[in-house]
């Protein structure tokens, strides 16, 4: 259940214990809820058209190439977590973390807009940083990005010597 | 005027200060509270203890900030200068070497650690050019933009040496190395908080800074890093990610502080530690050079920081004088290298000659110098240097005019 829902339900309770006890006259309140829709939802869907088709090559850990039809709009990290690519993203895109960083195909590098402060702030926490480092949370699909290679660092700040692999939230 | 004070009194007058400054009491005052109940870990988000450290460790940042006209984010603390010339010359190179730029340049008069980790990295196959300099001590500007290559990735150069107090032109080298996408690190452990810093308007990219050379406590220093446009260094130290993740390790948070007050109080005070150290230097070198012939003043005068005062006192073994003026702290070189007979590399590098370089004295003034300590040396270096002299058969030798250069000396 959304916290919206669960917030207008709250009130909806309120309203009727304040009616109850006589307090004062409560009219009833309306609350609109539109359908909730996740960070992350937009990427699960397939491209509509062949004009939207935007191929990128994820380059895992091990060295071995996924190749993965995305489409314009699809966020590089998101998109990774529909095919359960190993891209963790602990803080959900919100330039918190650095543990979706990727190095960019230099040939790509300058069709990408320039970083943030903020990303170059979370990028200074990534090991093993170098010159074509992104965070893949900040990489969104155009049709300029057609056949763009982004290659996983082999470890982040999240991990494990135990083999533990942290999964998307 | 004879010095009121008594030779042979047991605490010797200091001067010193370019080995290390005495601590401002102010700071003293400043670091205290931190050390007894505010002494929670800087990184703590959890609790009172940690938000109070943190509070002093950001705003103490926001001094040193202030100091040097930079954003309080590009400050990260470390232990010293040392480690600061260390993570910048290491760190740029190692990022840098990625992009296929593997070359460094600096100059043959720089700091000790500045020129081992330049070595430490010729091993790891990087190129480096350690220029001359003048017999200034100056560097050449010419010969440093035709040093300047594709493959250079930093040039480090430092403010004010810490042997003969040469102030390099620090503006031209830093809007040199703009021009030639180059990075500039220089190294102002020397120069902060004595000298006016604007790091944006000098185009320096990287930084370091010594608390403990500006009235502060020894164990912390700083290193400025450009963050616009963004400066990338590889950490030399892996771990909990402090510091933007180039520094990790929990901070210091007293002795931060500490340097922190102390960039405040430089701040505020530049002007006139600057006219006292000026005036006191003056009366040194005029007090003994007028009484004393054959006294030379290494070092290019006309950029000099005045409270660094390096003389040569000809005819006379720099370590004999120094065991004379025992009642006075002085250095015949940098207390980094001042264990090795020869005669010290900056001196070399000037030119100075061998024995002129093994006579050599380097007088440090400061904040906390007085006019009576001043005097007190002007007379015993007098005294004692003709003392000497008289002891001498080569100022015999020159007193009856024979050039000692033309003597064909034997050896036994």
């Amino acid at each position: 259940m959304s916290s919206v829902l669960r917030l207008a339900m709250r009130a909806k309770g309120f309203s009727r214990f304040l009616a109850e006890t006589q307090a004062f006259p409560v009219k009833n309140r309306h609350f609109m809820t539109s359908s909730v829709r996740k960070t992350g939802d937009f990427e699960y869907e397939d491209p509509k058209s062949e004009d939207e088709v935007v191929n990128i090559t994820y380059v895992l850990r091990d060295g071995t190439e996924r190749k993965i039809r995305g489409k314009v709009g699809d966020n590089v990290m998101f998109l990774a977590h529909r095919y359960d690519i190993e891209m963790e993203g602990a803080c959900e895109a919100s330039l918190a973390c650095s543990t979706c960083h990727v190095y960019v195909d230099p040939a790509f590098q300058n069709k990408l807009p320039e970083p943030l402060e903020e990303e170059d702030d979370m990028l200074d926490m990534a090991p093993a940083l170098k010159d074509n480092s992104r965070l893949g949370c900040q990489i969104v699909l155009t049709k300029e990005l057609d056949g763009i290679t982004v290659t996983l660092p082999t470890m982040t700040r999240n991990f494990y010597v135990d083999g533990h692999v942290p999964k998307p939230h | 005027m004879a010095s009121k004070i008594e030779p042979g009194s047991p605490q010797p007058i200091y001067l010193d200060v370019q080995a290390t400054a005495p601590m401002d009491p102010r700071v003293v005052d400043a670091m205290l509270p931190y050390m007894i109940n505010d002494f929670g870990n800087p990184h703590s988000r959890t609790h009172s203890y940690g938000w109070k450290a943190e509070e002093g460790v950001e705003q103490a940042r926001e001094h040193v900030a202030n100091l040097i006209k930079a954003d309080p984010r590009d400050i990260i603390f470390t232990s010293g200068a040392t480690e600061s010339n260390n993570l910048a010359i290491k760190g740029v190179a190692k990022f840098r070497k990625q992009s296929g730029k593997n070359h460094i340049i600096t100059l043959q008069t720089e700091h000790k650690c500045v020129l081992d980790s330049c070595r430490y990295l010729e091993n790891e196959g990087f190129k480096v050019t350690y220029l001359p300099v003048d017999k200034g001590g100056m560097v050449d500007m010419e010969q440093l933009t035709q040093s300047i290559t594709a493959e250079t990735c930093l040039v480090s150069i430092m403010f004010v040496n810490n042997e003969i107090g040469v102030m390099q032109p620090i503006k031209q080298i830093g809007e040199l190395c703009r021009s030639k996408g180059v990075y500039f690190h220089t190294d102002a452990a020397q120069a902060t908080g004595k000298v006016p810093i604007d790091v944006n308007e000098m185009k320096i990219d990287l930084m370091s800074i010594s608390a403990h050379k500006i009235y502060g406590p020894k164990g912390a220093g700083a290193l400025y890093v450009r963050r616009r446009p963004r400066v990338r260094i590889e950490a030399q130290m892996s771990g909990g990610g402090q510091e933007r993740g180039l520094r990790s390790g929990t901070v210091a948070a007293p002795l931060c502080i500490g340097l922190g007050e102390a960039a405040k109080i430089a701040d505020k005070e530049m002007a006139m530690d600057k006219a006292h150290v000026e005036r006191l230097s003056q009366m040194l070198i005029n007090g003994i050079s007028d009484k004393l012939p054959h006294i030379i003043r290494n070092g290019d005068a006309r950029h000099a920081y005045p409270g660094c005062v390096n003389l040569s006192f000809a005819y006379v073994e720099g370590e004999s004088l120094l065991m004379a003026l025992k009642s006075i702290a002085l250095s015949s070189g940098s207390a980094c290298t001042s264990a090795s007979l020869e005669p010290s590399y900056v001196l070399r590098a000037i030119g100075s000659e061998e024995d002129l370089a093994h006579s050599s004295i380097r007088f440090g003034l400061g904040r906390f110098t007085t006019d009576e300590e001043v005097k007190h040396t002007i007379d015993l270096c007098i005294r004692e240097t003709n003392r000497l002299r008289d002891l001498s058969p080569l100022w015999e030798m020159v007193q009856e005019g024979i050039d000692l250069k033309s003597i064909q000396w034997t050896q036994h």
